[in-house]
């Protein structure tokens, strides 16, 4: 056959020329063509945190990768790709992970968070600053549950946990026939970014009285911070600040639209980005503002600068300072006026003056009133929460999470930190009235502390709030993925200047030789996981078609047997005659 | 070692066409290029089935898991286009007489393998993804060839003039056996919800039973004289 095969190829190479291109090429063509993917299962992946910070890098520095998955009770794991589940997550696993030279490690995020239990929620929240603070060269996934992410899970856990406990006829046995799965994620190796832009946003509302009014500077980060930043949503920080400041700024320019409530302070509202991130936003504003501009309303005469900072929850109120208040300073009647109101309208509420001094050693600046601090701005910080080094502030945890016992109010609250819209209201009111007594001086005049202004029209909104968190965690705000045409900063600008003058972006830009902040690329990637099956099964599966390609050939060879069997039994006449 | 596993399925597809070539005695009577002009009839013939299934018959938008008994039904009656592309195989061709099924049938069933199973086996064999549906794939063109080589005989010999009156009926019944096939299988599917290695057990029994008749048929067709 072979050669009556070549005669016909050889005639038609050697006649029709045209043939052998329409032969030739699709053929060479379909040999070099590149595979296409087709996986058992594709989902996407959130990479953890990849930043520099003042030279000092964080996080997880590889993102690529191309290896078979396996459980934590595999015995050997370098190289291979360590599935975790979030409810059988312990530090120590992943560190053995990481200790063995893992390839990857995937963790597996449960679809409904807020039905995870307290302690594992809280155990997670306090991992979630060790895990970024080990710089690893190993990728670090983070993926959300779904069925077939579970069932590989399972198949993978029982192919794992086998290979330990079984004898050496099994093992082989098992091997050959098992189910195992290819990680492979799909995009290039991470980089920097370069010309990063973060934006922040300000406004104000101009008192009346002519030149040289005090300013009082209301500040709230709005970026988020978590250990992956595609899952980092930050509801209650800080979303709750956020949702405050803009619920102050629509309060306040409806004061001043009146000729009678027209105060004579200067009332400047900064939204600031990279707020996680060592308040790289404020730190430029001040730079430009006090050191690059001639005039500019923080040169002449602040007041003092209040920073939002996670307020959403709680019922406590903590008013953080670097230096306390002296008497007579306006600093000092903020704080005065906001015990007064916590005592009168909220006895709930327990409200403290907490003393930091700025260590300018530390790695990171503890609330953003100390970068007002450094300045010499008398700044404070409000927040619900004793400390700064609360993991609740930097989580992936902190979501807003609306799921149906919560929103009919009938189940448990969430397990992790999240915003409770009655006590921001209740928080965003203190602080109104607090700074509507500085501002008109209400207690000089003799206003009692029940007085309450912001009641009735004037009333602090409960669904604006609820609205403006429920927008705000509607996406990931992490610093590394709000750029400066993202929807988030164009809608703030808009909200901004419904209520506020002048309002204008400002925009930091690390510096080219010696960048205070690095972000990286690649923290979305799509994982495909293909079924496979080891190489042993191959040979296994060769040898078995060579057998039966074996009884094939036997069988055609003896076909004439069954034919003449045939015919014996259709002729059985010509025996008898 | 994933293009180990194609050359493992393209084996087990391949090799038994190669065998039953090789063993039918047709390389003694130069039947290479009659099988290609078979392969090339049978292309010719799909593409009419194609383009009359395209015309005539709307696409079905129905429920999902309901099956269009009738539809389906009418789409197998057109699969007669192969038993008269056979034929026509087998007429034009020269050659002696029961050598013309063998060389229709191998024609005919290279050209099916090739042009509907190479390209999947060769995508999605090659690939990282392990699926048991290309050795399944691999031993479906087996029992093809066996059925092919079965439809052939009976088209040969139903077009016989000395076919005698008793088996006129038992030809014509194998002969809507061999077209219908295809849909029967699917009913089996549909009716029992069977697993993918059980179809392949019941395709196999069922051209076996066929091929069988057709054997009995033929030979005592052929000795009969």
């Amino acid at each position: 056959m072979f050669e009556e095969a070549s005669e016909v190829f050889d005639n038609m190479f050697k006649s029709s020329f045209p043939l052998t291109f329409i032969v030739f090429i699709p053929a060479v063509l379909i040999l070099v063509s590149p595979l296409p993917a087709e996986a058992a299962h594709e989902f996407t992946v959130y990479r953890m945190q990849q930043y520099d910070l003042q030279g000092q890098p964080y996080g997880t520095r590889n993102a690529i990768l191309n290896t078979e998955a396996r459980t934590v009770e595999a015995e050997v794991l370098s190289r291979r790709c360590v599935i975790m589940r979030l409810a059988d997550f312990s530090y120590d696993q992943y560190q053995k992970a990481l200790r063995q030279s893992a390839g990857a490690v995937v963790i597996i995020l449960p679809k409904n968070m807020s039905a995870m239990p307290q302690d594992i929620v809280q155990q997670f929240m306090e991992l979630e600053p060790e895990m970024l603070a080990m710089e690893t060269i190993v990728p670090v996934y983070f993926a959300e549950e779904d069925d077939e992410l579970l069932s590989i899970y399972t198949q993978t856990l029982t192919s794992s946990s086998s290979q330990s406990s079984l004898s050496a006829a099994e093992v082989l046995l098992h091997t050959a026939t098992a189910n195992g799965f290819q990680m492979v994620t799909s995009g290039a190796q991470s980089k920097a970014i370069s010309d990063w832009a973060i934006t922040s946003l300000e406004g104000r509302l101009t008192g009346v009285g002519g030149e040289d009014l005090p300013t009082i500077v209301v500040v709230a980060h709005y970026d988020t911070f978590g250990v992956a930043p595609w899952l980092s949503y930050g509801a209650d920080s800080n979303g709750s600040g956020v949702s405050m400041l803009l619920e102050l700024a629509r309060l306040f320019s409806k004061l001043y639209t009146y000729k009678r409530t027209h105060a004579a302070y200067n009332l400047l509202f900064f939204v600031s980005g990279g707020g996680k991130f060592n308040y790289q936003g404020t730190k430029r504003w001040l730079e430009d503002n006090l050191d690059h501009t001639d005039s500019s309303l923080l040169q002449d005469n602040v007041a003092f600068v209040l920073c939002l900072d996670t307020l959403g929850n709680g019922d406590s109120l903590y008013l953080h300072v670097s230096k306390p208040p002296k008497e007579g300073t306006p600093q000092y009647s903020l704080l005065k006026e906001l015990e007064t109101v916590v005592a009168s309208q909220h006895p709930e509420v327990k409200f403290s003056m907490v003393h930091k001094k700025i260590n300018l050693a530390d790695d990171m600046l503890a609330w953003e009133h100390e970068r007002f601090g450094i300045r010499r701005l008398p700044a404070f910080t409000l927040s619900h929460l004793p400390s700064h080094r609360s993991a609740q502030r930097s989580s992936i945890m902190d979501v807003r999470s609306v799921s149906p016992s919560s929103r009919h109010g009938a189940g448990e609250p969430p397990a992790g930190p999240h915003v409770d819209v009655s006590k921001l209201s209740r928080n965003a009111k203190v602080v109104a009235e607090a700074l509507a007594r500085v501002i008109y001086n209400l207690t000089e005049k003799g206003a009692s502390g029940d007085l309450q202004i912001f009641t009735e029209q004037m009333q602090v909104q409960e669904e604006h709030l609820s609205a403006v968190v429920d927008w705000l965690t509607a996406q990931p705000r992490a610093a590394q993925l709000v750029d400066k045409d993202s929807s988030v900063v164009s809608t703030l600008e808009y909200h901004l200047s419904r209520y506020l003058k002048d309002v204008k972006r400002h925009y930091v830009k690390a510096d080219k030789r010696d960048p205070e902040f690095v972000f990286y690329d690649q923290l979305k990637q799509t994982m495909n996981a293909y079924r496979v099956k080891p190489a042993i099964f191959d040979l296994l599966l060769a040898l078995c078609i060579a057998a039966y390609l074996g009884m094939m050939y036997l069988a055609i060879q003896n076909f004439g047997l069954l034919y003449s069997v045939v015919r014996r039994i259709t002729q059985p006449k010509a025996k008898v005659h | 070692m994933t293009l180990f596993h194609f050359g493992n399925c393209f084996a087990l597809a391949y090799f038994p066409y190669f065998i039953t070539y090789k063993c039918s005695g047709l390389s003694e009577y130069n039947a290479f290029w009659k099988c290609v002009q078979a392969g090339a009839t049978y292309l010719f013939v799909q593409l009419c089935k194609m383009l009359f299934l395209a015309t005539f018959f709307p696409t079905w938008e129905g429920g999902a898991g309901a099956y269009d008994f009738v539809g389906e039904f009418m789409k197998s009656t057109v699969d007669l286009a192969d038993l008269l592309g056979l034929h026509l195989v087998m007429s034009r061709n020269a050659g002696k007489g029961e050598y013309k099924i063998m060389v229709a049938a191998m024609g005919w069933a290279t050209a099916e393998l090739v042009m509907s199973r190479f390209l999947p086996l060769w995508v999605g064999a090659r690939g990282i993804e392990f699926d048991w549906k290309y050795i399944q794939m691999s031993f479906d063109s087996n029992i093809s060839l066996v059925h092919y080589i079965a439809m052939a005989a009976v088209v040969w010999m139903f077009t016989r003039y000395d076919l005698p009156k008793t088996f006129r009926l038992p030809v014509t019944v194998l002969l809507a056996l061999c077209v219908y096939k295809a849909f029967l299988i699917e009913l089996f599917v549909h009716v029992f919800m069977l697993g993918s290695w059980t179809v392949l057990l019941v395709k196999a029994i069922l051209t076996g039973a066929v091929s069988l008749c057709s054997l009995f048929l033929f030979v005592s067709l052929v000795h009969s004289n």
